[in-house]
């Protein structure tokens, strides 16, 4: 399963391709693409956006909870935040879907990042 | 400190305008970011994992109080309140806006700022001894030369599209804060016999995937050729300075696969055939440079102060912070302090926006209005009168800058790593938040000693690993966080590269593997070695024990 | 003929390209040609015997060196940038300008854009293609951005340092 990402130009920001077809801030509104076919003719389709989004690609995906989260760590990274700071990024939306994220497979990984956080 | 005169001003605003216009190309789709992304990197502006980063210059790492104020309005202004101080004495801030660049530009510019060639392929900030005019042993104030560089290197037309990005480093002082061994040219001033000013010019250092330290090319070249000198390097490397390869395009392929000699034959050549007059500064420019660096007018003080030795007495705490962080001035009564940015647990380099006001407001007030960044990511306050530094230490503390381990164990170096930077392969903040609370205690950090811990979340090595006493590399083994330390690195004048200590360790274990080599430091060592000399004398042996055995 | 931009020293104007670019597995046609430096050795002195403008194309690895004796029969130097970032072309230029005081036409020629003009004018090219659709006045407007230089070049421009030495006279 896939999703597809890059930053959007004006800001920066992580997004990832939604299920309208827009460019959407949140994980949990990615559209997800069982069909590679489907995949590859978005990313197509989006890197021909070039006042949209910035080097769009697509990303590997797997179930956790009962939700998705992005395979790699890193992809985890931008759909959270920098674990360095729990008061900056996506994370501190809170709920289900972030929880969903921090649980994905690499969870010793994020508990640790709970345990490191020093709240001032 | 230089101030930029008419010139210099129009010269950013004329950048400014510049950008502001290549900005609106890319954002209404007349550039594409291929095209932009060049032209972005110029100006310093990076894409990464969540947002642009700017990296703002600090050339050779001085600031006025008004410059660093200006820095801590745009961090709370455009940014999340913060900045972060790197390794090239530059500070970055982590959340902007493209949209934002601009303005955030002209902002600078007011107060002589601004993000010129901090990225990019190009000559790049030049980096200085951050004691530079505080200190007695230098030959000439490293300063002047990094701003004549500077200027001389700001669009150059010829040398803006490198094989890669070229970093220069100047130190005054034989004692080299600069580490100039590991920079693509570092520059060492000094006197010959004959007492004339010039330069040891050593070219092909660096750190990153095959780490070198840099050969001298010319043990003297004569100050005043110092530009047409450089005009002959850069040209060589720009015509034969590999292309092909990101990992083999630094000038340190070329020099080695030239040889030093055969690469200083070519650079001879050039410069030989080079009209040196058209490159090099009249006099008059060079002593327009210098006097704005002339020496301060400092006060006539004994070189004691009775009231700095009875604070010291009443105080251990401000005793230790003087101990580990106040350096011997050139002047009499004089002091140069180091301001930590790396209190345990928090992120090493990061500097609130109110703690810019705060040691602007310091240094303003007791550092004759000069602040320093060294690569090491804490901030100097180069000029406090003895008879102040209690005052300054008060201050200090109530903004929690006043952390006393300068060049101890907790005094970390980390990059931003895999939570900012797209380029990571893993984290190296929380490593270092998780290795300095484990020393939280200062008695016993500075029991420890000097101790230069280096992590670095990729192989572009921006955290020096290579030439740290500890050297820490994150490394993606099979989308895990595994970490190469090495052992034995310095960056001083008697350059090392570290030791591998074995093989990389699992995210969770790098922390206690720190604190077992530690306590070997401790059961091995000899009357006044530091940790670096005791591991020249035992080599790895006992280290690898210690850590190895615990991960069995 | 593709339209070329000629820098005036104060502006670009649109200027026709009397030269025809030559591949190296091409017959030559009449008139003024533009070759490859491989071709100009093996070619050059025959053209040129035949009464012929002839162009050199130096691409971005190959060294203006090889041509220095030839450079007073040489009516124009065609620089290639295979990318815009490869910046050999730029030393390549000021090379030719300053070393062999070359006074015929540089031309750049490759990945040409409006936002490097300002570096290649500064380097000695006074002839342009660019690859971006560029127009004269469009080049011109790059060009003026900076009311200042720091360092000399090739296009006699006073450097910051004269600017103020002239200043403290004045």
């Amino acid at each position: 399963m896939k999703a597809l990402t890059g930053n959007r130009l004006g800001d920066g920001e992580a997004v990832f391709l939604g299920r309208a077809g827009d460019w959407v801030p949140r994980f949990a509104d990615a559209e997800l693409f069982e069909d590679e076919a489907a995949a590859l003719a978005a990313e197509a389709h989006a890197k021909s956006q070039i006042t949209v989004v910035v080097d769009p690609y697509l990303i590997d995906v797997i179930p956790s909870d009962d939700a998705w989260a992005p395979l790699s760590f890193r992809e985890r990274v931008r759909a959270l935040g920098p674990t360095n700071k729990p008061e900056h990024g996506k994370k501190t939306e809170g709920g289900e879907a972030i929880e969903a994220l921090l649980h994905a497979h690499g969870a010793a990984r994020s508990k640790g990042r709970v345990e490191l956080i020093r709240r001032k | 400190m230089y101030r930029y005169d008419a010139i210099d001003k129009e010269m950013l605003a004329d950048r400014v305008a510049e950008f502001r216009e290549q900005c609106a190309r890319r954002l209404a789709g007349e550039l594409t970011e291929d095209q932009f992304k060049r032209i972005r990197l110029m100006n310093g502006l990076y894409l990464q994992l969540h947002a642009y980063m700017l990296r703002i210059a600090i050339p050779y790492g001085a600031l006025t109080s008004k410059q660093l104020r200006k820095l801590g309005y745009i961090a709370k202004t455009y940014d999340k309140g913060y900045g972060h101080f790197t390794t090239r004495t530059n500070i970055q801030m982590h959340w902007i806006k493209l949209k934002d660049a601009p303005d955030i530009l002209d902002h600078l510019a007011e107060v002589g700022m601004h993000a010129i060639q901090t990225s990019g392929n190009d000559i790049r900030n030049i980096t200085a001894d951050p004691h530079a005019g505080a200190n007695a042993e230098e030959a000439d104030d490293p300063r002047v030369w990094a701003e004549v560089v500077r200027q001389w290197s700001t669009f150059h037309p010829e040398f803006s599209f490198l094989p890669r990005k070229f970093k220069i480093a100047v130190t005054g002082s034989p004692q080299d804060r600069a580490a100039t061994k590991v920079y693509d040219i570092g520059l060492r001033i000094h006197r010959n016999e004959g007492g004339e000013l010039g330069f040891e010019v050593m070219v092909g250092g660096g750190l990153g995937r095959k780490p070198y330290l840099g050969p001298t090319i010319r043990e003297h070249l004569p100050a005043r050729s110092l530009l047409s000198y450089l005009q002959a390097i850069l040209r060589v490397y720009n015509r034969y300075g590999r292309r092909d390869d990101i990992w083999k395009a630094r000038i340190k392929m070329l020099v080695a696969s030239l040889g030093a000699e055969g690469f200083a034959r070519e650079v001879e050549a050039e410069w030989e055939a080079t009209d040196q007059a058209k490159v090099d500064l009249p006099d008059e420019e060079l002593a327009r440079i210098r006097a704005a660096f002339a020496p301060r007018d400092f006060q006539s003080l004994p070189a004691t102060s009775a009231s700095f030795e009875a604070a010291k007495k009443a105080d251990p705490a401000f005793a230790r912070f003087c101990r580990n962080n106040v350096k011997p001035h050139k002047i009499p009564g004089y002091a140069i302090v180091d301001v930590s940015l790396k209190k345990p647990g928090e992120t090493p380099g990061d500097c609130q926006h109110w703690q810019m006001d705060i040691v602007a407001d310091i240094g303003e007030r007791y550092s004759m209005d000069e602040i320093r960044v060294s690569y090491e990511q804490n901030l100097i306050l180069p000029h406090v009168k003895l008879d102040d530094l209690h005052a300054v230490w008060k201050a200090l503390a109530a903004g929690e800058l006043a952390t006393p381990n300068r060049g101890l164990v907790t005094d970390i170096i980390a990059c931003p790593g895999l939570d900012y930077c797209a380029l990571a392969n893993a984290r190296a903040i929380p490593i270092a938040q998780q290795i300095a609370l484990k020393f939280t205690d200062p008695a016993k950090a500075e029991l420890i000693g000097e101790l230069g811990v280096k992590i670095s979340g990729c192989i572009n090595a921006c955290g020096h690993h290579h030439v740290g006493t500890i050297g820490i590399l994150g490394v993606d083994k099979k989308g895990e966080e595994f970490y190469q330390v090495t052992l034995g690195g310095s960056p001083e004048a008697n350059a090392t590269l570290g030791q591998v200590l074995g093989p990389a360790l699992p995210a969770a274990k790098v922390a206690d593997a720190v604190e077992h080599m530690v306590d070997v430091y401790l059961r091995e060592r000899r009357d006044g070695e530091r940790f670096l000399d005791t591991f020249r004398r035992t080599g790895v042996a006992p280290f690898k024990e210690a850590v190895y055995a615990d991960a069995h | 003929m593709p339209t070329l931009i000629r820098w005036t020293g104060q502006r670009g104007e649109p200027m026709e390209d009397p030269f025809t670019a030559v591949a190296d597995e091409d017959f030559i046609p009449r008139g003024d040609v533009i070759i490859s430096l491989q071709r100009f050795h093996n070619e050059g002195q025959r053209l040129l015997a035949e009464g012929r403008k002839v162009g050199v194309r130096i691409e971005a690895n190959e060294q203006v060196e090889d041509i220095a004796a030839d450079l007073p029969n040489i009516a124009v130097v065609a620089l290639a940038f295979p990318k815009f970032l490869q910046g050999q072309p730029y030393s390549s230029a000021r090379i030719l300008r300053e070393r062999y005081r070359y006074q015929g036409e540089i031309r750049a020629v490759g990945d040409v854009l409006r936002e490097q003009a300002g570096f290649m004018i500064r380097c000695g090219f006074d002839v342009f293609a660019p690859a971006d659709g560029a127009s004269p006045a469009e080049w011109t407007h790059v060009a003026h951005r900076f009311r200042h230089v720091y360092q000399r070049a090739e296009d006699g421009r006073e450097p910051a340092f004269e600017e103020r030495k002239a200043e403290r006279v004045s």
